[in-house]
């Protein structure tokens, strides 16, 4: 039965189970006899049992390994149950090298198919027939070696920092990068926070150190040796690919050195005030144990009266700005966020005195002195205004997520230092959401913070200048008018200054909001739309402490991951061919990862006649391309190579429709959709033999060619199958096939032969209803959607009590509206 | 009962219009932030909020009977402080719209009516006297309804529309000027009012020019507007309700006060006088507060008078009427009258309304303020050397 010649021949294996009797559908003997027209075939009851994976392990040994002709030895065809299933089941011989091109009679054949045994036997010698012609791409390693061990960070806030000190535990070099003299960002600045009622200004310690945490002072994490901190420095410029990065970083003088032993006289002799209020132009802020004074360089008049009043000598004037350039690995943001500036919530009476913002606040609580500024002492009433200038359509849409907690910490600070004191928060919503946040909402209640729903449109004063507020109690349907003391705006946050400039130099995504946007809202929240650079904490949005740390940890493995990881991607990049390429910018403009660049066309390569030598040429990034296929498939010359190329997959819809009466088409995404499909199939859920299915890797991959050729060669209907709606694993594959198929559409259209053409969305949980789906789509593409046997067998389906009606019987949403 | 269930009693046109409310509003938040600023709703607890509520739950016939939606001044306050920037000023327009096409019984007028006749229920008679008059003379309540017993009668008749001539035009300078005039409701019952109106503007030597029947302005579900004029253009008049009516028609209506007042700023021949010192401005909820304290305020400097002003008096307060009909004085009405006694000024307001509503505030407070309306404090004098005239 087998062949003799095992010696590489031309001549493709399979291997055909017969999944111990459960395909009854199937005529085998007639099966065995198509596919040995173009290859040997060994026929097993069961290939997945132990018998079956020894006699697998045999023909490796003889040197069968799989894979395309000619390359690994011999073709290997399993004809039997999904790629998905039998990925489980081979799972041993595969990790030893097997490779099998899986013809799928099972889920995708038999199982959801009647009992028609000639045309189902068809439809399997065409899945068996496509997989031999058309097998897909081998499996493709890429070797990272180039990656650079080094991590840049920018932004040396608590996100930055710990992630910059765990990554350089782990081992990897780390470069950080923060623009202010001093390390520790808002949340070190900023006195207590909650959920713990602490200062902020500490991080995890590490092995060598007592407790739990430690000041950023005494934490010996950031004296790690391979950890080098950049103070006044900004990312100005990045260029190079992910794993290679080149990294130029602009560095401001600190003109005090680290001689300084903080004694203050530089302070005391010095006549200039600085721009923020109560400072000198050499000052100190934040210790932070590394730098103690530093000198605001837009004030400082250079008149050198520190300097040598300096019993150390640790004021040096002669630094000058210089820029460094790191090679990186991995970049990551970690800019954080910063309170929304004054035009966002000025209409709320901010700039009169007895109004603040909860940031003022915070300074008040922490220094009494900070109240003298204050007209009206002391408060007897306070009233806390949420929301001010967010969730506003008219200012900042989003909703900042910390401020509700905020105003609680605050109110019951307050209630706390003055029991008398009444205090009142107007609020929108409270959004306590957290673990052991709902107490905090307790707690405020119990001490007496009056809660009232409604917010002001405006705070007003009367004639002795105190502030009048007059709010409407939606839950008590009455107005009030509030004349507190001192009003407190709960103001936004808003992405910190230059965040658009740093995602513009990085070339990655922001969102709506001005926040870097990651990757993946469930799955890869510390990813950006660019591959290998990553975001924590505050930057991608706005998140308590609580949030930050545990995101900072997080994006540390995952930038060790990325450093340290044999590759991601399984099959090959898409390629460009130069001699077809115009250099237009479809395919950079299209692709999602930015993988693709126009480069200036080397002089040795290849280009069409029509490209003058100054054209340009697309180049793909090996690195950061997915091989989703959408460039492939939207490019107007054809002029890339998937690795599934057009001449396959016109091949797999020619062999697939070949002989069929009225075929319907299907391609769908091996991601969401296949699961729905593959899924559906092991529910046994029966469609017409006439349904033929091509998988994709992508549902972008797919271009209007494709559907027409479907046409030509007698489709009656194409259907689309992506994943879930927004949730393209290739972030835009579902929006480039409905464009595609719209094009497809109109072509047809005006060919004078329109055919229904569908767009679905589906995940795994519509594996419940895709079966329907398909024989609903099938009904119409073939003018059987309203014949008795149809509704009656429908019916039976969902069981005789439901009502009868036409169109579609879907209770999940159904996209056949589309 | 009004419930969701309710919709099926309404033509199509009504629930699609639902519809596309309900779609225009559907990402509001329920802030409040509306009605805090809705300067109708200030004392009373009413606005938009509610009503945007109401269209979410589906309750049309809740929404079409609401009084709030014939409260709404069309002064936008709303749509401008919205966050979500919903256009709550052009929803309540839109309710209106379809209360007068598919309509109950709710607008203004009727909602008087109703008020009078449940009053009636309770009560032997109408004691305010020009309240009663002008439910009478629109046929809903019976003449011997209104006033003490015979003394009601007779005043009643006095105030009925048709008996009197209208003032004339005796006073009038050789160059004056004409000017389309709607009266409304309110001012013709009074005759001395209407007089000293009339008087006044002949004053500064214009001739209001009046149409046949002013009849009832609005909320001008009644549709005679559109025939009292005989083209669209600017019509003067005398009461704010006035002004906002003829705005929903489409007629560009324009408080006197503003026109007297910017003719003697131009005319060099006439000045301003005040016949007090000092007075307290009030503007009440439906003139236009900006344009309508401006035009006090210019009088103000005009004449040499003082304005006495203080956080209540500076916003829309609520005089007390509720559906037109006076009902006690409001936490504003006695903030306002109280200030007005401490500082032994006289209220003056460019609303027929507010003026009788704080009269009777005033007496049932025991406060001793007067209170002015307009014309019976601003008056123009010929400018000659040195001449004042006490009036």
């Amino acid at each position: 039965m087998t062949s003799s010649n095992g010696n590489g021949s031309a001549r493709p294996l399979v291997l055909l189970c017969e999944c111990a009797g459960t395909l009854t559908n199937i005529d085998f003997d007639r099966l065995e006899q198509h596919a040995g027209l173009h290859a040997d075939v060994i026929r097993g009851t069961h290939w997945c049992s132990r018998v079956g994976q020894a006699q697998m392990l045999e023909l490796m040994d003889t040197g069968a390994k799989g894979g395309p002709r000619g390359e690994n030895g011999r073709q290997l065809v399993f004809a039997g149950c999904s790629a998905d299933f039998a990925a489980r089941r081979f799972q041993k011989l595969l990790a030893r090298g097997l490779q099998l091109e899986i013809a799928d009679i099972r889920e995708g054949c038999s199982w959801v198919h009647g009992d028609d045994v000639d045309a189902v036997t068809d439809k399997a010698a065409r899945v068996i027939d496509s997989s031999i012609a058309y097998p897909d791409a081998p499996a493709d390693t890429m070797s990272y070696a180039e990656r650079h061990d080094t991590v840049v960070v920018v932004g040396g806030g608590v996100a930055g920092t710990q992630a910059a000190a765990e990554l350089a535990q782990m081992g990897h070099h780390v470069e950080l990068v923060e623009r202010r003299p001093f390390l520790g960002g808002r949340a070190a600045r900023i006195g207590t926070v909650f959920p713990t009622n602490d200062c902020g200004q500490c991080l995890p310690t590490t092995d060598a150190q007592a407790g739990t945490r430690k000041c950023f002072h005494r934490n010996v994490a950031i004296d790690h040796p391979d950890l080098s901190i950049h103070r006044r420095s900004t990312v100005e410029a990045v260029t190079g690919h992910p794993g290679d990065f080149q990294v130029s970083i602009r560095t401001l003088p600190n003109i005090v050195t680290d001689a300084c032993i903080n004694c203050g006289t530089c302070e005391t002799v010095c006549e200039v005030e600085s721009s923020e209020p109560g400072k000198k132009a050499i000052f100190t802020e934040f210790y932070d144990g590394r730098v103690i004074r530093t000198v605001d360089l837009e004030t400082c008049t250079f008149c050198g009266k520190c300097a040598g009043e300096c019993p150390v000598e640790a004021i040096d004037f002669a630094q000058s700005p210089k820029r460094t350039t790191v090679q990186a690995g991995a970049i990551l943001t970690a800019t954080g966020c910063e309170p929304a500036p004054e035009k966002y919530f000025d209409y709320l009476g901010y700039g009169h005195d007895g109004v603040v913002t909860q940031v003022e606040l915070t300074d008040m609580l922490d220094d009494w002195t900070a109240q003298a500024s204050l007209g009206r002492m002391p408060v007897e009433e306070l009233v806390m205004i949420q929301c001010a200038g967010s969730r506003d359509q008219r200012h900042l849409p989003h909703c900042s997520r910390l401020c509700c907690m905020i105003a609680l910490k605050h109110a019951i600070r307050l209630k706390t230092l003055f029991p008398a004191m009444k205090v009142t928060i107007c609020y929108l919503e409270m959004r306590t959401a957290g673990v052991g946040y709902e107490n905090w909402f307790l707690d405020a209640r119990r001490a007496g913070v009056e809660f009232l729903r409604g917010t002001p449109p405006e705070v007003q004063f009367d004639a002795a200048g105190r502030p009048v507020i007059e709010v409407e109690d939606v839950t008590a349907a009455r107005k009030r008018v509030l004349r507190p003391d001192l009003v407190v705006l709960s103001t936004g946050m808003v992405p910190a200054e230059g965040t658009d400039k740093l995602a513009q130099t990085l070339a990655v995504d922001h969102d709506k909001d001005g926040f870097i946007e990651i990757l993946d809202r469930k799955n890869r929240a510390t990813e950006t739309s660019g591959e290998g650079i990553f975001v924590c904490g505050s930057a991608a949005g706005p998140k308590a402490l609580i949030e930050v740390n545990t995101e900072a940890s997080a994006v540390a493995s995952e930038i060790h991951n990325f450093l340290t990881s044999a590759g991601r991607r399984g099959t090959a990049a898409t390629r460009v061919d130069a001699s077809q390429c115009v250099g237009c910018d479809t395919c950079t403009a299209r692709c999602p990862f930015n993988a693709i660049t126009l480069v200036d066309r080397p002089e040795w390569e290849a280009r069409p006649e029509e490209v003058k030598d100054d054209g340009k040429l697309a180049v793909i990034d090996a690195e950061s391309c997915r091989a989703c296929g959408i460039c492939a498939a939207n490019c107007p010359e054809v002029a890339i190579a998937h690795n599934l190329s057009d001449d396959a997959l016109f091949g797999r819809i020619a062999t697939m429709t070949q002989g069929v009466d009225k075929p319907v088409v299907g391609f769908y995404c091996k991601e969401c959709a296949g699961a729905a499909i593959g899924l559906a199939g092991q529910r046994r859920d029966k469609y017409p033999e006439s349904v033929r299915l091509i998988e994709l890797p992508c549902l972008g991959r797919v271009s209007a060619l494709h559907i027409v050729e479907a046409a030509r060669l007698g489709a009656a209907g194409v259907f689309l199958a992506g994943c879930a709606e927004g949730r393209c694993q290739y972030r835009t594959g579902d929006t480039s096939a409905l464009e595609q198929m719209t094009i497809a559409e109109e072509v047809l259209a005006d060919g004078g032969a329109p055919l229904p053409l569908e767009l679905w969305h589906l995940c795994a949980v519509d594996r419940m209803s895709v079966g329907r789906r398909i024989r609903m789509f099938h009904a119409r593409a073939v003018g059987d959607e309203f014949s008795e046997a149809l509704v009656e067998h429908e019916m039976e389906l969902i069981g005789a009590t439901a009502a009868a009606g036409a169109g579609c019987p879907g209770g999940e949403p159904c996209g056949c509206h589309r | 009962m009004a419930a969701i269930a309710d919709t099926h009693e309404y033509p199509q046109a009504v629930v699609d219009e639902f519809e596309r409310l309900k779609q225009e509003c559907s990402i509001c938040y329920q802030c409040g932030t509306c009605t805090s600023s809705c300067p109708s709703g200030r004392e009373l607890y009413r606005g938009p909020r509610r009503i945007v509520r109401l269209i979410l739950a589906g309750e049309i016939e809740a929404v079409l009977k609401s009084d709030d939606l014939w409260r709404c001044t069309e002064c936008g306050t709303c749509t401008s402080v919205c966050r979500m920037d919903i256009d709550v000023a052009a929803i309540l327009h839109s309710l209106r719209q379809l209360e007068r096409e598919h309509g109950g019984l709710h607008c203004a007028e009727r909602t008087a009516a109703d008020v009078a006749t449940t009053h009636l229920k309770k009560r032997p008679r109408i004691d305010n006297m020009r309240f009663g008059v002008a439910m009478v003379s629109r046929g809903y309540v019976p003449k011997d309804k209104i006033g003490a017993a015979e003394m009601g009668m007779k005043l009643a008749r006095q105030m009925l529309p048709g008996g009197k001539k209208r003032p004339g035009d005796e006073a009038l300078p050789a160059d004056a000027v004409t000017l389309p005039f709607y009266a409304g409701c309110a001012i013709p019952q009074d005759h001395e009012l209407y007089a000293v109106v009339h008087e006044v503007a002949a004053g500064f030597g214009v001739r209001l020019e009046e149409s046949a029947d002013p009849g009832c302005c609005g909320h001008p579900s009644r549709g005679t507007v559109d025939s009292l004029f005989a083209s669209r253009e600017r019509v003067y008049t005398a009461c704010p309700a006035c002004d906002a009516s003829l705005a929903e028609s489409g007629i560009e209506a324009v408080p006197l006060w503003d026109a007297l007042t910017e003719r003697a700023g131009r005319s060099s021949s006439i000045s301003l006088t005040a016949s007090g010192e000092r007075f307290v401005p009030y503007v009440g909820c439906l003139a236009d507060r900006d344009a309508a304290l401006a035009a006090l305020g210019d009088a103000a400097e005009q004449s040499g008078a003082e304005m006495a002003v203080d956080y209540p008096t500076l916003h829309n307060g609520c005089c007390g009427a509720l559906g037109g009909m006076y009902r006690g004085a409001t936490k504003s009405s006695a903030r306002l009258l109280e200030f007005a006694a401490r500082q032994q000024a006289p209220v003056v307001t460019t609303c027929v309304l507010c003026r009788d509503n704080l009269r009777s505030a005033a007496r049932e407070l025991k406060l001793d303020v007067h209170v002015h309306f307009w014309p019976e404090f601003f008056r123009a004098v010929p400018t000659a050397p040195e001449e004042r005239t006490d009036d």
